[in-house]
């Protein structure tokens, strides 16, 4: 056997490992009812934040502890908690992908990524009010 | 009727226009040219070649004038160009000019094309016999990404962006009313401006050099192409060398100072955070210095032509997918940074499939002449090492890749895949190790000699080396008492790859600095892998507040903590105060001191201040923003998390009354917050002293034992009473006066065996805080000398190799 066969072989070998571990390791996305269904197993939750309900937040009592209410895409609304102190402008994200598991009837989130319309390029809306909010204050 | 709008400037749009498609259709005319021109046998009689450089001239004109003029508009504040008010605005700084120029797709674009002419110039100029064919390529890419800036819609489907679009015609805009109106432009008093998280001096630089390291990675791929198209299947790969080590040197310092961006202004918490976004960066760079290292083989023994082939053109494809991934939008969830659609998705992909398909195509049609692998390579020799390595760095980039193409798997199978949940360390599961095996490879590849080494001498001449590194890394670990075994490896193996190289260049090279250009880049890449392993596994968060009640292990996050203004509290082996807020211009400062305790006068003595800073931004959103204190030997690095933005003090003076309670049913043992403490009803006390409250015998009195702790984990004791004459009940409420909290105990639910306690709070409870994270980063500084040495060995390798092209 040539020495080009069998470095074929290690990469082939090597690339196979890498996408059952990839596949292994990954999470899903999924809406709360599955991760209400499995509890105890880590979720990626795709959502939006209801803003008619109040934060929790209470930093001079623990700094480290964030709690909001998501509305999944599937329109179910769950508590979701974070340790962690509140992200900045997080009042201004347009959708919140919370990475965690469900503990009860809340939602323990490990990670919080969020999409802010206005980051980067932007989102129509937003431009829309911006500009229509100066026209007001010029007319 | 045609609208008279006023005070537009649409003299430069056209100009702007016509440069755009000035740009295309020379693009695409010097390319054509150029293929006659190489595909014409006789040298001298060449008759494209004028027309070829003619139109890359113009070509260049072009662009310069595209890049310029927009230049000219944003400093111009010409808010009836979209490009203009989306990505500037009048308050900016002169200095943040440029980076609003990049900061949309459309420039980052024409930066990327800017570079390609630039390095077109050298070409021109330098490469002889290979102009033609490599200038071909490089003029396709540019008609390409001329393309990208066309704007034209065809039957629905759009080619390019166009950065001189007019606001009112602007999809966002045309069918709003105010834009009807002639006047509207006096309507829009400024741009939307430049993100404020992009409003630093990383965006001015960062940006130019990353594009400069994508079209570095261009010329290789021209060569290689060039050298099929015109049968010299062989001979591209001794000029190629020089840029693919160019490419090495720019992309990989690009890649660096993203992480350093990352590092300093961004609140990552860290340089390297595996984020899509760097990983598209760092695998095209993983390649390319694979793709070097058979070159170099090939150039030693002319053995390995066909991966350097492979791995030449696939840097450049990488590039490519690298800008698909960040550009069209497909990363979505996954990254916090990646670049929203513009709707060209299609015409991305389109430039990806086309090229890859080409070298595909070309390696197919030159197999046979590409396959040179005659007889083995001994496993003593540096050929079959160096293999070794650039195979390593394929396997770990086709990991990294593989995790960050999760989205587009996801799409092309239509499946739910999410990325690993904690991703960092998932990566890392995998690239420590790896990397322990690439700095194996590095500590031993010099010493191993071409074709054949006798193993006993190279032995001999690592021994000292390996020693010294093995004691080092035994002191290290027993410091540090590393968790994790892969860590230690990497540990020993980095630094013995550093140290072996230092011992080549000082005892094998004699300080021959001509010669030495590998030797220092393996030393910078060692330092850069151990100053990134000890920062980042040994990094620690003092600001650690063990009060609260976590989540569970799985969610260890109590890394934030609470600092009233004025407060100090220890954090590792400083103690913190945060001192005070200024406000300067759209900065909100916020001033934290560190100081030491000085044991011989039991005093504090200040050590340093840090700023870190908000940024405020009402159309785009706040941003915070840490500072870092540099030493030697540590970076102290400290974060505002959370602070309230508004004035408190005004308010507190207003009032020193209490504000209306609040009432909890509790049973033993529940806790509840109030705005500065944690409140727990410990039990019931039925024993009371009744003549000290003065009460009649007949009463009934029972007193709520609560634990109150504050912020700084003081303890406080309340007992209200609760009392029932008769058929009567009253109170007896209870105030801790340092705390501005007032407990009343108002009835008893025998039913539920649940205890009604009202809490008061004063006005004034609320003082000012912020909440900060502090972290240490150990040695950090070994990684940036580790840059700097791989930039440093890097340049001397590619003046070595362009004084071999010469001479030969």
């Amino acid at each position: 056997m040539k020495k080009i066969h069998i470095i074929g072989i290690i990469i082939i070998a090597v690339a196979l490992a890498v996408v059952v571990s990839t596949i292994s390791n990954s999470s899903t996305y999924a809406p709360f009812k599955t991760a209400i269904e499995n509890e105890g197993s880590t979720f990626h939750v795709v959502g939006k934040l209801n803003k008619e309900k109040e934060f929790i937040y209470n930093p001079e009592v623990n700094a480290n502890l964030f709690g909001f209410y998501l509305v999944d895409n599937e329109g179910l609304e769950k508590k979701v908690l974070y340790n962690g102190s509140k992200p900045q402008d997080f009042e201004r994200s347009e959708q919140i992908v919370v990475v965690g598991k469900m503990d009860g009837d809340e939602f323990h989130a490990s990670q919080i990524l969020m999409k802010c319309p206005s980051k980067y390029n932007g989102n129509q809306q937003d431009q829309l009010k911006a500009v229509s909010g100066d026209t007001e204050a010029a007319s | 009727m045609e609208i008279q709008y006023q005070g537009e400037h649409l003299g430069f749009g056209i100009l702007g226009n016509i440069l755009i498609i000035l740009s295309f259709a020379t693009a695409l005319l010097s390319a054509i040219s150029y293929y006659f021109s190489f595909k014409q046998k006789s040298e001298i009689s060449n008759s494209w070649n004028p027309l070829a450089r003619l139109s890359f001239g113009v070509h260049a004109v072009s662009v310069f004038g595209i890049i310029f003029l927009i230049y000219y508009l944003i400093h111009g504040h010409f808010f009836e160009y979209y490009y203009i008010w989306q990505h500037s605005n009048s308050v900016l700084p002169m200095k943040y000019m440029w980076a609003c120029l990049w900061e949309g797709q459309e420039g980052s674009f024409l930066i990327w094309t800017f570079w390609h002419v630039v390095l077109s110039f050298i070409i021109i100029k330098k490469a002889g016999t290979w102009e033609a064919p490599v200038m071909f390529t490089m003029m396709i890419i540019q008609t390409f990404l001329a393309s990208m800036l066309l704007g034209l819609e065809f039957g629905g489907i759009k080619i390019g962006s166009n950065p001189f679009i007019l606001l009112r015609n602007h999809a966002d805009f045309a069918n709003l009313p105010f834009i009807q109106m002639a006047d509207y432009l006096s309507k829009i008093k400024d741009g939307r401006g430049l993100n404020p998280l992009l409003q630093n001096y990383w965006m001015v630089i960062h940006p130019p050099t990353l594009f400069l390291g994508f079209a570095a990675t261009a010329i290789p791929f021209a060569y290689a192409v060039g050298g099929m198209l015109t049968g010299r299947v062989k001979e591209w790969v001794k000029p190629a060398l020089p840029w693919s080590l160019f490419g090495i040197l720019i992309l990989g310092t690009g890649v660096l100072m993203g992480g350093a961006w990352a590092y300093e202004s961004l609140s990552f918490g860290g340089f390297w955070a595996w984020d899509p976004v760097e990983n598209a960066s760092l695998v095209p760079w993983l390649v390319l210095v694979g793709a070097t290292h058979v070159m170099i083989i090939f150039n030693k023994n002319g053995t390995s032509l066909h991966s350097s082939y492979i791995l030449c053109t696939l840097s450049f494809i990488l590039v490519l997918y690298s800008t698909f991934l960040t550009r069209s939008g497909i990363l979505g969830d996954t990254s916090v940074h990646a670049f929203t659609d513009l709707g060209m998705k299609g015409q991305l992909l389109i430039y990806m499939v086309f090229f890859f398909v080409l070298a595909v195509f070309l390696s197919i049609k030159n197999r046979k002449l590409l396959h040179t692998q005659s007889e083995e390579d001994p496993i003593s020799s540096r050929e079959f090492w160096m293999f070794m390595g650039m195979l390593i760095l394929v396997i770990s980039a086709i990991q990294i890749s593989i995790t960050t193409s999760i989205p587009v798997i996801n799409k092309l199978f239509n499946l739910k895949m999410a990325p690993p949940a904690d991703a960092i360390d998932f990566y890392n599961s995998w690239q420590i190790p790896l990397a322990a095996v690439i700095a194996l490879l590095m500590s031993m590849g010099l010493y191993f000699k071409w074709k054949q080494t006798d193993l006993k001498t190279m032995a001999k001449k690592l021994l000292l080396s390996f020693v010294v590194s093995l004691l080092i890394t035994i002191g290290v670990h027993y410091y540090f008492q590393f968790d994790r075994i892969q860590l230690v490896l990497l540990l020993f193996t980095s630094t013995w790859a550093f140290i072996s190289n230092l011992d080549y260049f000082i005892r094998v090279l004699k300080g021959n600095i001509a010669k030495s250009g590998a030797s220092i880049a393996h030393m910078g890449i060692a330092f850069i892998l151990l100053g990134s392993l000890i920062a980042n596994s040994e990094k620690t968060v003092i600001s650690q507040n063990r009060l609260n009640v976590d989540l569970g292990k799985d969610f260890p996050n109590n890394e934030n903590i609470l600092l009233y203004k004025g407060d100090t509290l220890p954090m590792g082996e400083y103690y913190v105060t945060y001192k005070d807020k200024i406000k300067e211009g759209i900065h909100i400062r916020y001033e934290v001191e560190y100081l030491k305790a000085n044991h011989t006068t039991g005093q504090f003595q200040k050590e340093f201040s840090l700023f870190p800073f908000v940024q405020l931004n009402d159309r785009m959103g706040n941003v915070s923003e840490p500072s870092t204190q540099h030493f030697i030997d540590r970076d102290i690095y400290t974060h505002v998390t959370y602070a309230e933005l508004d004035d408190k003090e005004t308010e507190k003076k207003s009032d020193e009354g209490y504000k209306p309670g609040k009432k909890y049913q509790l049973s033993i043992g529940d806790t509840i917050t109030t705005s500065n403490s944690l409140v727990v009803l410990q039990s019931l006390n039925k024993d009371v002293d009744k003549d000290l409250l003065m009460l009649q015998e007949s009463d009934l009195a029972v007193a709520a034992n609560i634990l109150v702790m504050d912020v700084n984990k003081k303890m406080h004791q309340a007992n209200p009473v609760f009392i029932l004459r008769g058929s009567e009940a009253f109170n007896r409420p209870v105030e801790i006066s340092e705390l501005g909290l007032r407990f009343a105990f108002i009835k008893i639910i025998p039913e539920e065996n649940k205890f009604e306690i009202e809490v008061s709070e004063k006005e004034g409870n609320a003082r000012e805080f912020i909440i900060m994270k502090a972290i240490i980063f150990p040695y950090i500084n070994i990684l940036w000398v580790g840059c700097l040495l791989m930039i440093i060995g890097t340049w001397i390798a590619i003046i070595k190799r362009i004084k071999k092209l010469r001479t030969t």
